[in-house]
């Protein structure tokens, strides 16, 4: 059912593949800070500030893509609702923010300000706490943890694959979305949580803070990396692809399925979490846009381009088609969905093993 | 299901309300005990050295009776052959003793444990030395034929201790054995996948060693093999039974006869007859079921 991935995990965790890594930290995690930062704005090497901001959403981008090929290239099991998880996450920590704007909103009130604007008096009980960032960031992963966890627990146990799973996993986002655009679920319904203005005190508008949050995320996609990468070549991963390949045998071999694949499937939602807590002071706004099922169906879209059970190829096709869709989202708006559409198609008949997997063939023509 | 033109020789069954017990049996909760009657248990036993005692078990599926009260002790060490015809419930009784088909009654229970097989999960009853080779070779064809083995090897199987798993140099050395007792030393680092299909069936057979099972379930193990290959795949049943407990599903009776020192037949759900393969094949009502004509 699932092809077989054309890169071999031996070749992409041999020493070249730790010299990849080792090339990627340093023009990701140190030339471009350097670049923003060190070199004076007249220069031509500079780089200027929305660039990093966007590179900084591209690294959140790919902790979410290798969160769903640890899911779905490793266990086999394709979730479009991956979104929910990025959104808890980002909800968790834009709760933060909203509290640490204190009295600079426009009512002038401790409150947030549309909590002033729905006339409440005082912060309702799940926002106590959301005043200390430690909270927030441990919110941002065990909330969307907890989430998965008991909605694996239920699909795992009942043995529900395939295509049903995707769509409940549809569902759940769409259901999550229709439950935060309400007002009184009290989390800024439609408009969500925007207006930051500073992060454990360093002002949000400040390119060193905009740097700062892009090393952040950085490390974030590096650590996640380094898990996934941990997991995938462990004695466990090579469990989660049997049961992705045969999951009857796996059975008899005397692992229990639904307990990995709940593993899986909980620390891919949490390393969601973690991508939606460092995405949003980045971009400064947190809504339930983000849970919209198309959201989560283009995130699965990232890893089919890059190629699953790859790990880097995740990355590299969250890079590959959000650089796209910045590119002709601002060249010809309209188009954006019908080329991301075709390329989905594109991919899915001439490359099924995407963009990793044609360069793997590549590499043993030559 | 030629089943029509036996039925003389079975018990006629009330074949009007059977869909009230396969309804039943498949609730999700069930109430039985977990525990097999200890009384129970020493009159089925009754002395035998057993090791694995099918007792009483009845399957229906929406009304075709694929199993009626049937009763087999497997005693250790043993090499026993399942004959039948298609549709006697041989893969059933298979299903049965794995935990894949849940039964409308009766029980399944190893000598040594206490509980009832057919209230655990098939990965509990794996974990209890029950093993069994698919009727199509099943491996994964996406890991390397050490992998593979790597995978089956008796040992905790829980999430947290596969992720800090190292292979410990007896289990190192119990790999290489088994290899070796497959015949694919060789072939070690080669993807599953690209196995011959003899290969692919020896290796399912290695992955069951590697389990360490006390019993071994084996269903049509020479199904698509050369002449060689099963003749090589005899000698490794032959080899892997004193140790274990083997039962071989077979249609081949070439086959069966240079295996089995015990064949029992089954027929239409039900023991037949039992005994050594001549004693069998010299059974009028083996023969008038099974066989068809009596063998030269």
């Amino acid at each position: 059912m699932i092809a077989e991935p054309a890169v071999g995990l031996k070749a992409l965790h041999s020493k070249r593949g730790w010299l990849g890594v080792g090339v990627a930290v340093l023009v990701m995690g140190i030339l471009v800070p350097v670049l923003s930062l060190g070199v004076p704005a007249s220069s031509a090497l500079h780089l200027p500030d929305y660039l990093v901001a966007l590179l900084g959403k591209f690294l959140c981008y790919g902790i979410v893509a290798l969160a769903i090929d640890l899911i779905w290239g490793f266990t086999g099991i394709l979730s479009l609702g991956h979104g929910v998880f990025f959104a808890l996450g980002g909800y968790a920590m834009g709760m933060y923010l909203m509290l640490s704007i204190g009295a600079q909103g426009v009512y002038k009130s401790a409150l947030p300000d549309f909590m002033v604007f729905l006339d409440w008096h005082e912060l309702p009980w799940f926002w106590r706490g959301f005043n200390n960032l430690s909270v927030a960031l441990c919110a941002a992963l065990v909330v969307p943890g907890l989430l998965a966890f008991a909605f694996g627990y239920f699909a795992f146990r009942s043995r529900i694959r395939g295509v049903y799973f995707s769509i409940i996993t549809q569902a759940l986002t769409y259901a999550l979305m229709l439950l935060f655009f309400r007002n009184e679920t009290g989390f800024g319904g439609n408009n969500g949580l925007t207006d930051f203005k500073s992060l454990y005190g360093y002002d949000l508008h400040r390119p060193s803070t905009k740097v700062a949050l892009y090393v952040l995320s950085a490390l974030g996609l590096l650590l996640t990396y380094l898990i996934c990468r941990y997991i995938v070549t462990s004695k466990a991963g090579r469990v989660l692809r049997a049961i992705r390949d045969v999951e009857s045998r796996a059975m008899f071999v005397g692992f229990n399925p639904t307990n990995y694949k709940l593993f899986a499937w909980t620390l891919s939602a949490v390393l969601c979490g973690l991508a939606g807590a460092l995405y949003v002071p980045q971009v400064g706004i947190i809504n339930p846009g983000e849970m919209q099922p198309a959201n989560s169906i283009e995130m699965a879209i990232w890893v089919a381009v890059g190629g699953r059970a790859t790990l880097f190829g995740a990355i590299l096709g969250a890079f590959l088609v959000n650089g796209m869709r910045s590119f002709f989202t601002a060249a010809m708006p309209n188009a954006w969905l019908y080329i991301l559409g075709s390329l989905f198609i594109a991919v899915t008949l001439f490359f099924p093993d995407g963009v990793a997997g044609a360069l793997g063939r590549l590499k043993r023509k030559s | 299901m030629s089943t029509s033109a036996l039925s003389s020789t079975v018990p006629t069954e009330p074949t009007t309300a059977p869909e009230k017990t396969a309804t039943k049996s498949k609730r999700p909760w069930s109430v039985r005990p977990r525990i097999v009657d200890p009384v129970r248990r020493e009159k089925v036993v009754a002395g035998r050295p057993a090791v694995l005692c099918v007792d009483d078990i009845s399957v229906s599926f929406d009304g075709f009776k694929a199993l009626t009260n049937l009763t087999l002790i497997l005693d250790k060490g043993e090499l026993r052959c399942l004959i039948g015809p298609n549709g006697a419930g041989k893969t059933t009784l298979m299903d049965v003793i794995t935990g894949k088909t849940k039964p409308d009654s009766g029980t399944v229970f190893l000598t040594h444990d206490a509980r009832d097989l057919t209230q655990l999960a098939e990965y509990e009853i794996a974990e209890l030395g029950i093993c069994r080779k698919f009727q199509r070779p099943t491996v994964f064809a996406g890991h390397s034929v050490y992998e593979n083995l790597e995978l089956a090897l008796q040992g905790k199987k829980s999430v947290w201790s596969s992720l800090f798993f190292r292979l410990t140099p007896a289990q190192k050395t119990t790999i290489e054995e088994i290899l070796e007792q497959i015949g694919l030393h060789e072939h070690a680092a080669v993807r599953a996948g690209q196995l011959a299909h003899g290969q692919k069936q020896w290796l399912e057979i290695g992955m069951l060693l590697a389990q360490n099972p006390k019993v071994l379930l084996v269903d049509e193990p020479i199904a698509g093999m050369t002449h060689q290959e099963s003749e090589r795949t005899a000698e490794l049943l032959k080899s892997l039974a004193g140790e274990r407990t083997v039962v071989v599903v077979e249609h081949d009776m070439d086959f069966v006869r240079s295996i089995a020192s015990k064949v029992t037949v089954l027929h239409q759900g039900s023991v037949l007859a039992e005994g050594d393969i001549d004693t069998v094949q010299n059974d009028p009502r083996v023969v008038e079921v099974y066989l068809g004509e009596p063998r030269s």
